[in-house]
């Protein structure tokens, strides 16, 4: 089944193209990577598919709902993770977990069971009733991570789910990412850190100036060849674009 | 020297950016433009009706002093309020731990440039706009003086700031601040000239030194004693939210997020009724110098009604400053569902803490039972219409459209095409008939219609706009 399809998706801002021609399908039960530099259209392609950006061309199948004519009953079905993005700054953390049960029709009792169960994985407990405004930015994460999953939406889409989490709490989150789908649920990850997406995607797609240039499947990477190398390839660059002295030498000033 | 010179230059760029960006490029640069324009028509109307020009003078002093207190609040206060008002903002002031320079020093550049910023885009236009009642000499004293009064209060502001950021007990800050307000006003006559509005009117030496030295004694003291680290104690709370929601109609969990974010906000409800006071100061003062020009007693029931009504900016402006359209968009919640939200929370607010305010001021001035239902008629129903007329203009950010040329324009026509009407008819019916009375209700009825309308007829509007990006 599919989880969700895109044809010719159009999107500029201006002068500025975010989206060329994105065609692209991903089933479900998949934890599907994007990848791309900066200003490739991450952002945009997850804005469109939630319902929250109209595209100007394209279409797009999102669960089988058409994120364009029905953004609500997308938002319904699926999570949105945001990159930094922070929590209501005047609500304590379960304050706000009962506010997104309440608007995603969840029992209390039900959220409270899910909140302790993620406060626990993500360790947090003790600061559940701590104003959002006033934690760090790793808290603020943690909250951010769990209000995501926490009606078990078929569909998540996680933009740098894993930023500002110290390192046991990273691997909790990934040993869980890499179990969420066994249910038949999908995930959509965007990140920038290849090892990451290599380690938990089961296939990954790279974004090059809106449009998706590459398909992979991590596990079928070859031994010799790491997804790294396959990222720069399909962005255009090489290995010696990571080595700055080459930079240096070919631009004493360092500057732009 | 030249690194606090390029910083300088820098921020004023960022400064004019942010407002451009905002506000929309050449509407915000023909802002100062509408202030001369508005400022004229303003003082002019004000002399042709036989108000003394030292008492506009005095007047716009005083709004000076007020703008200096709030502008550069919010870039003294950090980051997260920057994040609340106006998304993800960073601003040079904020580079402390990145820039070869100091906290304190960045604090003393954006000091210097919001004085230079707002005195040549906003005290300039003002002071033109008093050079038809003014001889062609007072003019640069005036600007002078307003430019002294803005920065005032600007390093009254981060003087308390800096007062804050040491731990000091923010009750015992608000405290202290009244007595001194008391203090000030006991001892005005003492005290006035050594402002400057009193050098101003009797421009000396002496005055003059006293003017400078105690803004640059605040400057100091406020840009020594700001601490750059401090961080303000976690604060926890037991789950309010819940009893938020039981309370509001249909247990809506939008108007109970709303009302709980105002209500955990620095001032809590207490700064919804502080707006309320202060208009209802202006609306006392307005209501005194209509019957010291016309030497006629406008109906008080229906003038307070009128310019009352007027809190529903405010009020809007409080209910909508915590969050932002997008925050919504990652649920299943269409934007028409967090405009009907603050409308709720609008009713729940709004009303009853303007209706105690016309009720305290009509018995206070003694407004007969006509006149007061009348008013009170009036004010339940250009509430809608000011909410519909706001919502309609300005949609989930009513703070940024006050600087927005067009928009801000259209709401002045807004709100005078209502208001002068009816403050006339104050004015002009000596004693409130059972048919003035209903003629005000049918007004009041009318009104909240018309906002009803322009609220509805809005939303699609705003839903586009924001699917749009």
């Amino acid at each position: 089944m599919t989880a969700i399809e895109t044809s010719s998706l159009k999107r500029t801002y201006g002068d500025v193209t975010a989206l060329a021609d994105l065609s692209l399908t991903v089933d479900e039960g998949e934890l599907f990577g994007l990848l791309g530099p900066n200003g490739a259209g991450k952002t945009t392609t997850i804005e469109i598919l939630t319902g929250q950006l109209r595209p100007d061309s394209g279409t797009a199948r999102v669960l089988g709902v058409d994120p364009v004519a029905e953004p609500v009953e997308v938002r319904r079905r699926i999570g949105i993770l945001p990159e930094q993005e922070s929590p209501p700054s005047f609500l304590t953390a379960r304050e706000y977990f009962d506010f997104v049960g309440d608007v995603r029709d969840l029992d209390d009792a039900v959220v409270e069971d899910r909140v302790a169960d993620w406060a626990d994985r993500l360790s947090y407990e003790n600061k559940l009733d701590t104003l959002c405004a006033d934690l760090s930015r790793g808290q603020q994460q943690k909250v951010m991570v769990t209000q995501a999953f926490l009606h078990r939406p078929d569909l998540v889409f996680i933009d740098e789910p894993l930023v500002n989490l110290d390192p046991i709490v990273q691997e909790r989150l990934k040993r869980f990412l890499e179990t969420y789908p066994e249910d038949g649920n999908t995930i959509v990850l965007s990140t920038h850190d290849i090892d990451v997406a290599e380690e938990l995607c089961t296939r990954v797609g790279v974004l090059v100036d809106g449009e998706l240039v590459a398909e992979r499947r991590p596990a079928e990477l070859s031994p010799d060849e790491s997804l790294l190398d396959v990222f720069l390839a399909d962005v255009g660059s090489t290995a010696a674009d990571l080595n700055p002295s080459q930079h240096a030498t070919a631009d004493p000033s360092g500057g732009e | 020297m030249t690194v606090v010179r390029r910083l300088f230059v820098e921020m004023l760029r960022e400064e004019w950016r942010m407002h451009s960006h905002l506000f929309g490029g050449l509407r915000f640069a023909a802002f100062p433009i509408f202030i001369a324009l508005v400022g004229g028509a303003t003082a002019w109307a004000l002399t042709e009706t036989g108000t003394d020009v030292s008492t506009i003078v005095a007047g716009v002093h005083v709004l000076v002093l007020f703008f200096g207190l709030q502008t550069g609040t919010v870039g003294l206060l950090g980051r997260d309020v920057m994040q609340n008002l106006l998304g993800d903002v960073s601003l040079l002031v904020f580079s402390g731990h990145t820039l070869p320079i100091s906290q304190r020093g960045l604090l003393g550049v954006f000091l210097v440039k919001d004085a230079l910023y707002y005195s040549l885009l906003f005290l300039l236009p003002i002071t033109l706009a008093l050079a038809p009642a003014l001889a062609l000499p007072a003019l640069p004293l005036l600007w002078s003086t307003l430019v002294l009064t803005f920065v005032l209060g600007a390093t009254v502001t981060l003087t308390v700031v800096a007062i804050l950021t040491r731990g000091v007990n923010r009750l015992a800050v608000v405290l202290g601040g009244v007595g001194l307000l008391a203090l000030v006003w006991y001892a005005r006559a003492a005290i006035v000239p050594f402002t400057p509005l009193g050098l101003y009117e009797q421009p000396t030496i002496v005055r003059a030194v006293v003017v400078v030295a105690t803004i640059a004694v605040l400057g100091v003291v406020g840009v020594a004693g700001y601490d750059p680290e401090y961080a303000k104690p976690s604060r926890t709370a037991e789950n309010a939210y819940a009893r938020w929601r039981d309370r509001v109609p249909g247990g809506d969990p939008l108007v109970a997020k709303t009302l709980l974010d105002v209500s955990r906000s620095s001032g809590g409800f207490g700064k919804v009724a502080v707006s309320a006071g202060v208009l209802l100061a202006v609306s006392v003062f307005l209501v005194d110098l209509v019957a010291d020009i016309t030497r006629i007693e406008p109906r008080p029931g229906i003038a307070f009604g009128c310019i009352l009504a007027l809190t529903a900016f405010t009020t809007y402006n409080w209910l909508t400053q915590y969050d932002d359209v997008s925050f919504y968009q990652r649920y299943p919640i269409p934007v028409s569902r967090v405009f009907d939200a603050k409308g709720v929370a609008f009713a729940i607010v709004g009303f009853p803490v303007s209706i105690a305010f016309y009720v305290a001021a009509a018995w206070w001035q003694g407004a007969g039972l006509l006149d007061a239902v009348a008013g009170l008629a009036l004010l339940v129903g250009l509430q809608p219409y000011l909410f519909g007329l706001t919502v309609a203009l300005a949609g989930l950010d009513p703070n940024e459209f006050l600087f927005d040329t067009t928009r801000f324009a259209l709401y002045t026509l807004g709100i005078a095409l209502v208001l002068v009407p009816v403050l006339i008819a104050a004015i002009a019916i000596p004693v409130v008939e059972p048919v003035h009375a209903a003629g005000f209700v049918g007004v009041g009825a009318v009104a909240a219609v018309v906002g009803v309308v322009l609220y509805r007829r809005s939303i699609p509007g705003w839903t586009e706009r924001v699917r749009n990006g």
